[in-house]
């Protein structure tokens, strides 16, 4: 016994020192990269017209943001995606719900979804923009299209893969078919969809980038097309950035989400390691 | 003698072409707890599985003395919501005084609000069995609960599962391929083999080891087999 114990805060301690280099670690790379790019260009190494620095991008976005432009163009890109994953993460849950519980939903729409699915819906921008111009609505249609089918596959997985033996112990145990949706199948299910909606909040910018680079008027995609054409790299490099910020901000929703409504998956790990 | 609660004659169940079970006669009565013997795939839970009314008999008349009957299977793995709490696994989200009496009878009243991921194998099973009970149910059928469980836990087991039947006057059918358990637990033990019931004890409960002997060598030696190597 006095052996496990001794063994068990030698471990410890050398956890405790590791910590910091394990939290640092991952920006070790990021901020070398900065540093090397920013002495690059103050010494002259790369021309800055050509390539600016790190500084001069911050100092672009806040004059950007003193002129106003920066958070029109954030908020109409963020209303885009929230209102189309808002919209087409419904219909693919709907549908996935309606495909997973019912076999004949299943038999008349998995099919066509299916074919659906494997056209990349980018390439519907050309039909999108005849149909709809190049207003809102076609910007939020290619973002719902695109989020509808990831959502739609997860949830119709999920509830389709029940776990046959809880389901004939809750049927035994007379649930009625509402408690066996909202206590067996949805609960069971919903690791499955929460990684649909990861997934989908990435399909999200990548089609909203892609939309408001091609036809728009505003939003960030347009901020950084327009900089292009006034070779304006401060700008172009500034929408990248705010690009990768907003992708590392869905991730967070989604890891939000998991551990809100996953919670009984962390105590089993816990219990296990 | 009381009106036995079920019974079942010339029972079959056929899956396709596969006969699991044939000629299945036997009779449960009120507060008797039964076991049945035999190997894996020799039928046993077939059995269960048509008296709890997770399937069709094929042939046969399976009849119950209640009709609005209430049964409740306590499955080998013990089948918890892993997303629910243990005192929300008892009765499906459930508030009830029922069932924080129910978790307190198994010994489970500390563990109200962990995980069954938490829980010991042992654990699991109790909380299987408070579960089992909430709808208090006439009859208890127990499809080898305790297959999985170490020697001296599933000992623990055998004495609750039997001191909540006797309390509650609660007839139950024990699966099982351990002869000593169903000896130890069970007032009457039939054997089956090969899809049918082929033999009956006269008597179990405290009577072991004739019992054991009873039963007969050779088919002993056939039950005996896979508890040696589950």
């Amino acid at each position: 016994m006095d052996n496990v114990t001794t063994i068990t805060t030698s471990a410890k301690k050398q956890r405790r020192w590791q910590l910091p280099v394990n939290k640092l670690l991952p920006w070790l790379l990021p901020v070398a990269f900065l540093a090397i790019w920013q002495l690059s260009v103050s010494t002259g190494l790369i021309t800055s017209t050509l390539v600016p620095s790190p500084w001069a991008i911050v100092q672009d976005g806040v004059d950007l943001w003193q002129s106003g432009t920066l958070q029109k163009n954030i908020s109409i890109s963020l209303y885009r995606a929230t209102v189309g994953f808002a919209i087409g993460g419904s219909a693919g849950f709907l549908l996935g719900l309606a495909n997973g519980l019912s076999q004949r939903s299943r038999a008349l729409l998995d099919t066509p979804l299916q074919m659906l699915r494997n056209i990349p819906h980018l390439s519907l921008i050309p039909v999108v923009i005849i149909l709809l111009g190049i207003g809102e609505t076609a910007k939020i249609s290619l973002v719902a299209i695109g989020v509808l089918f990831p959502i739609y596959i997860n949830t119709y997985h999920g509830i389709a893969n029940s776990d046959p033996e809880l389901l004939e112990m809750g049927r035994s145990y007379g649930l009625s078919r509402w408690q066996l949706f909202t206590k067996v199948i949805f609960p069971g299910a919903l690791p499955t969809i929460l990684m649909g909606v990861r997934y989908a909040l990435g399909v999200m910018w990548t089609t909203l980038i892609v939309a408001e680079t091609i036809s728009s008027t505003s939003g960030i995609g347009y901020m950084a097309t327009n900089a292009q054409e006034f070779m304006n790299m401060k700008t172009v490099l500034l929408c990248i950035a705010l690009y990768a910020l907003l992708g590392k901000l869905s991730d967070l929703i989604a890891k939000g989400l998991e551990s809100t409504f996953l919670t009984w998956r962390e105590k089993g790990v816990t219990h296990n390691g | 003698m009381a009106e036995p609660i079920v019974t079942l004659q010339s029972i079959e169940k056929r899956y396709g072409a596969r006969t699991a079970i044939h000629d299945v006669s036997f009779q449960l009565y009120p507060g008797e707890t039964v076991a049945l013997v035999g190997m894996s795939g020799g039928g046993k839970s077939t059995i269960m599985r048509l008296i709890a009314g997770l399937e069709k008999p094929t042939s046969g008349r399976l009849a119950y003395r209640d009709p609005h009957i209430v049964t409740r299977v306590m499955f080998q793995n013990d089948r918890l919501l892993p997303w629910l709490s243990v005192q929300d696994n008892v009765g499906f989200g459930l508030r009830d005084p029922a069932v924080t009496e129910l978790l307190a009878a198994v010994g489970l009243a500390e563990a109200a609000d962990l995980y069954p991921a938490q829980l010991s194998g042992g654990q699991r099973q109790r909380l299987a069995l408070a579960r089992a009970l909430l709808a208090q149910p006439q009859l208890l059928l127990l499809d080898e609960p305790l297959g999985a469980l170490d020697a001296l836990t599933r000992r623990n087991m055998q004495d609750l599962i039997m001191r909540i039947c006797a309390e509650r006057h609660l007839s139950s059918l024990l699966i099982t391929h351990d002869v000593q358990e169903a000896a130890r637990m069970a007032d009457w033990i039939i054997v089956v083999k090969d899809g049918t019931n082929v033999y009956q004890t006269a008597g179990a409960k405290g009577q072991g080891p004739t019992v054991v002997a009873s039963v007969g060598e050779d088919v002993l030696q056939v039950i005996l087999q896979p508890a040696v190597t589950p």
